[in-house]
Formats: structure tokens, C-alpha cells, sequence
């Protein structure tokens, strides 16, 4: 499979999430707010949760002192459903605390009303 | 989720009770003061459970929006039959859990009464996998021995949860709950619950407490050992639940060169602690910390047996571990007893199965 229409360009508003698929493979399509959207594997690279049943959300950043939160990225972090676990969909997918793990992604295109993913 | 080849016994798995459930089975006033006074159990952690859907998995949920954990034909769909468990024992949601009511000992016991019937009306008896753990109010102890006596007899009541109170378990307030334990072929379960590990206070964040519960179990077994429980109660056995594992090998060498230094103290202790330890505890292996399998295979060594851990997933909290994925791929004798066999062999009411 090199490449499939996985859904309708406004079966998501931005900042949300679904579940796809591509081939055989469980996909989950994403919104961030600026519109764009994303494909990833959907299972967690810890333990194999479904992520789509996890949420979109912002985090917490680095930046942030001792007691004294920042949050930013609304809407542009995975969070999985089982043990939390954050990834930064702007940032390949990576995990916020070890960035040099990352959910496995997939390329993405939109033509008219069409969501493709391809390899 | 990929099954299982090994047939699983699950040592912790929550089922969750909501208060309307238990009405029928509460006797008044404590129906009445649940009902119209709207009575809730006091509950002091200061932080939410950080994950994505409070201290559940988001993917428990039911899909009507029930609590996880709350529906039989859902936990048998997204757990049971999915993973293909042989058994698995039930240790509730914590909630309407005594352990953490320092007060009105009647309404405690009345809750544990009606948990304990519920539990075996709506789980164990409709599910033959199903074994379960009797709750009790220790705060009263005699209250607590009927207790154990009553819903303890039942074939398929495998442990005792013991409440986590401001008594050490070693101390002789306990012996007649561990006599009575003792005769109805239970074991004593400990559950990491509310009370603190933090000179009984909260830490800041919940990341340090949910860091720092293997050192309440720690102190347990500790307490245990040197109080001489398991010498006075030679087949009683204690099963520490959701502390993890990875502390076992610092805790049975501390303990044996503590011995061997200040035995006297304790001249009741008829063997070496860590002896003590291979004989009569044991440990759920949730949460996992992620090894490899060259650490896990050393840990084992480290703790002279393999014959120590029983596979526990948690379910349906956040926290859950995969039977599939928490812990390296074994041998298969190894699997064997890490996911069944010791779970088998260590409950009296389970060799059978
Ligand atoms: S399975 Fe996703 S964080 Fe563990």
C-alpha cells in the first residue's frame, strides 16, 4: 500500500484527532489547531496502547521553573491513554521526556477534500 | 492486544463498585445516611492522578460513560477474553475501601460487609476466572474477624486486604486477624492506598509519592520479619500488591546483614529474613520499571529464586502493565511461573485450579 485517502479534510477540526486506517495499519490522523494535519501509527511505542483513545493536549514545558508552571503547544501533543506518555506532533513524533524515541509517522497531503497518507 | 501463549493468573486486577450498587446490601442506618444524607468516604490525596483519564485507562471507560472497571462483560471483552486469562484476583477500586476511615468504625464495617457481597454476587460468581480479596475494617478488629470468617469461607475469597493504618502489621493487634486469616486459608494482601509514606504528610507532587510506594511495602515486610508474624503464622503469606520488585534483592541483604549484626534483639527469628522472605511473600510485578532482559535475568539472581514474582497488570488503571509488553521475553518455565505458577502455588484456594 503506497498510499490511501484516510478521511474527509472536515471530518476533523483542528486540534482533533482520529482513528484511520492505511493497509492493514491502525493510523491516527491529527489536527493541530494552525489546520495541518498528521498521520502516526496508532499504538503507543511503550506498551502498545490505542493512542487515539488518549487525548490531544498541551503540555508542560522545560521552560517551566520549580513551581511555577509554563504550558504551551495546545493542541499539538499526543498523550497516550495508558501511562501518559507525551509526543510532539511538530516534533516528529518524539517523546518529550527522551526525544530520541518517536511514535512512527507517516507522510500526509491534502488534495481537495481528501486526507491521503502515503509512504 | 497480541494473547497470551501462557495461560495468566492476574493478581491485581480493580473492579469498581459506585455506592448505588452497595445500597441493597447495607443495612440502616448506613443505607439511609448513603441515600438521603448523602455520605461520601473522605478521601485525602491533594493531586489528581496526572494521567489522561484520572486513574483509570482513557480506553477502559465504558462507552456509556461509567467508570472503568464498574461492568463485567466489558472487563471480560477488553481484558479476560482478550488476553485469555486462566484466573485473575480481584482487589477492588480502593473506594468505598476502609483504609483510609479513621473514624466511625460502624459505617466501615458495614461498607466492607456489603463490598464483600457484592463482590462475590456480581464477580466471582459470574465469572468462574474470578477469585476475590475480603475487605475489612481492621479499625474493629472483632468486627474484622467475623468478617474474614463469613465472606473469608467463601471458596473463591483467595486473600484478606488488610487496611494500611498507623499500626505496623507486626503489631500483636494484628495476630488475631492473621490467626483467623490463617484458618480460612487466606492470605494477607497489602494494596498501596492513600495514607502517605511521607512522615505522614503528602509530598509536593504525585510523582514522588507514586516514586516512593515500594518504601511503604518496604516497611511492611520489614515490620513483619522482625515482629516475628511469620514464624508464629508459618502458613500465612503475604502478597505485596502494585509496589513493584525491583527493591527485593537491597531489602533481603539489608535485612540478612541486619540480622546478623543485631539478632539479638530479635531471638524469635528462627531463620534469615531473606529465607523468611522466599517462603511466605510475595510481590505483584506492577508497575514494571522497563528492564532489559540481561537486568531482569540478574535481578532474579540477585534474589536467589525465581519463585517470588506473580504477573499483575492493574487493570483497568493508567498504570496498567501488558502481559505482552511490561516484562522481557522469558524462557518458557520462567514464564510459566512468573505468569501462573507462583500465583498458583502461593494461594491455598488456587492449587487446584
Ligand atoms: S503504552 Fe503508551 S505510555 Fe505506556
Amino acid at each position: 500500500m503506497r498510499e490511501q485517502v484516510v478521511c474527509n479534510s472536515t471530518d476533523l477540526k483542528p486540534g482533533e484527532m482520529m482513528k484511520s486506517t492505511f493497509g492493514k495499519q491502525s493510523v491516527l490522523v491529527c489536527r493541530t489547531p494552525d489546520g495541518e494535519y498528521y498521520a502516526f501509527m496508532n499504538q503507543c511505542i511503550h506498551q502498545g496502547a490505542p493512542l487515539d483513545k488518549g487525548m490531544l493536549c498541551g503540555a508542560t514545558t522545560e521552560s517551566s521553573n520549580p513551581g511555577k508552571y509554563e504550558y504551551c503547544h495546545k493542541g499539538e501533543i499526543i498523550r497516550c491513554p495508558w501511562h501518559g506518555r507525551e509526543f510532539d506532533i511538530k516534533n516528529e513524533g518524539r517523546m518529550l521526556a527522551n526525544p530520541n524515541k518517536k511514535i512512527p509517522s507517516f507522510k500526509v497531503r491534502v488534495e481537495g477534500e481528501q486526507v491521503i497518507v502515503y509512504k | 492486544m497480541q494473547r497470551n501463549q501462557i495461560p495468566l493468573i492476574d493478581t491485581d486486577i480493580h473492579e469498581r463498585v459506585q455506592y448505588e450498587d452497595i445500597l441493597n446490601k447495607l443495612d440502616e442506618p448506613f443505607k439511609h445516611y448513603i441515600e438521603n444524607c448523602h455520605w461520601i468516604q473522605e478521601k485525602h490525596m491533594p493531586y489528581t492522578q496526572p494521567a489522561v483519564a484520572g486513574v483509570d485507562r482513557a480506553d477502559a471507560v465504558l462507552p456509556d460513560g461509567r467508570p472503568a472497571g464498574s461492568d463485567l462483560a466489558f472487563m471480560q471483552e477488553q481484558l479476560l477474553d482478550d488476553v485469555g486469562h486462566k484466573a485473575g484476583i480481584l482487589t477492588s477500586a480502593l473506594d468505598p475501601s476502609p483504609s483510609s476511615m479513621h473514624g466511625w468504625h460502624e459505617m466501615a464495617a458495614a461498607l466492607a460487609t456489603a463490598y464483600n457481597d457484592w463482590q462475590i454476587e456480581n464477580w466471582l460468581e459470574k465469572d468462574e476466572r474470578l477469585y476475590g480479596s475480603v475487605h475489612i475494617a481492621a479499625q474493629d478488629r472483632e468486627r474484622a474477624i467475623q468478617e474474614i470468617k463469613r465472606a473469608g469461607s467463601h471458596p473463591k475469597m483467595v486473600q484478606v486486604l488488610l487496611p494500611i493504618d498507623d499500626i505496623m502489621w507486626g503489631d500483636p493487634y494484628y495476630h488475631p486477624i492473621f490467626e483467623e486469616a490463617e484458618k480460612q486459608s487466606l492470605m494477607i494482601g497489602m494494596h498501596h492506598n492513600e495514607p502517605p509514606v511521607y512522615y505522614g504528610r503528602w509530598p509536593r507532587y504525585f510523582i514522588e509519592w507514586h516514586s516512593l510506594i515500594p518504601t511503604a511495602h518496604m516497611k511492611q515486610v520489614t515490620n513483619m520479619i522482625f515482629n516475628g508474624v511469620f514464624d508464629k503464622f508459618p502458613t500465612l503469606g503475604l502478597m505485596m500488591i502494585e509496589g513493584g520488585f525491583t527493591f527485593i534483592p537491597h531489602m533481603m541483604w539489608k535485612l540478612d546483614q541486619q540480622f546478623r549484626d543485631l539478632r539479638h534483639e530479635v531471638p524469635w527469628l528462627k531463620r534469615k529474613p531473606s529465607e523468611i522472605m522466599k517462603e511466605q511473600v510475595r510481590f505483584t510485578t506492577q508497575p514494571a520499571e522497563e528492564l532489559t532482559k540481561q537486568e531482569f535475568t540478574s535481578l532474579l539472581e540477585q534474589m536467589g529464586t525465581d519463585e517470588m514474582l506473580c504477573f499483575s497488570t492493574d487493570y483497568p488503571h493508567w498504570d496498567f502493565d501488558s502481559p505482552t509488553r511490561a516484562l522481557p521475553k522469558m524462557d518458557e518455565q520462567l514464564t510459566r511461573k512468573i505468569f501462573s505458577e507462583n500465583a498458583k502455588n502461593f494461594y491455598p484456594k488456587l492449587h487446584a485450579i
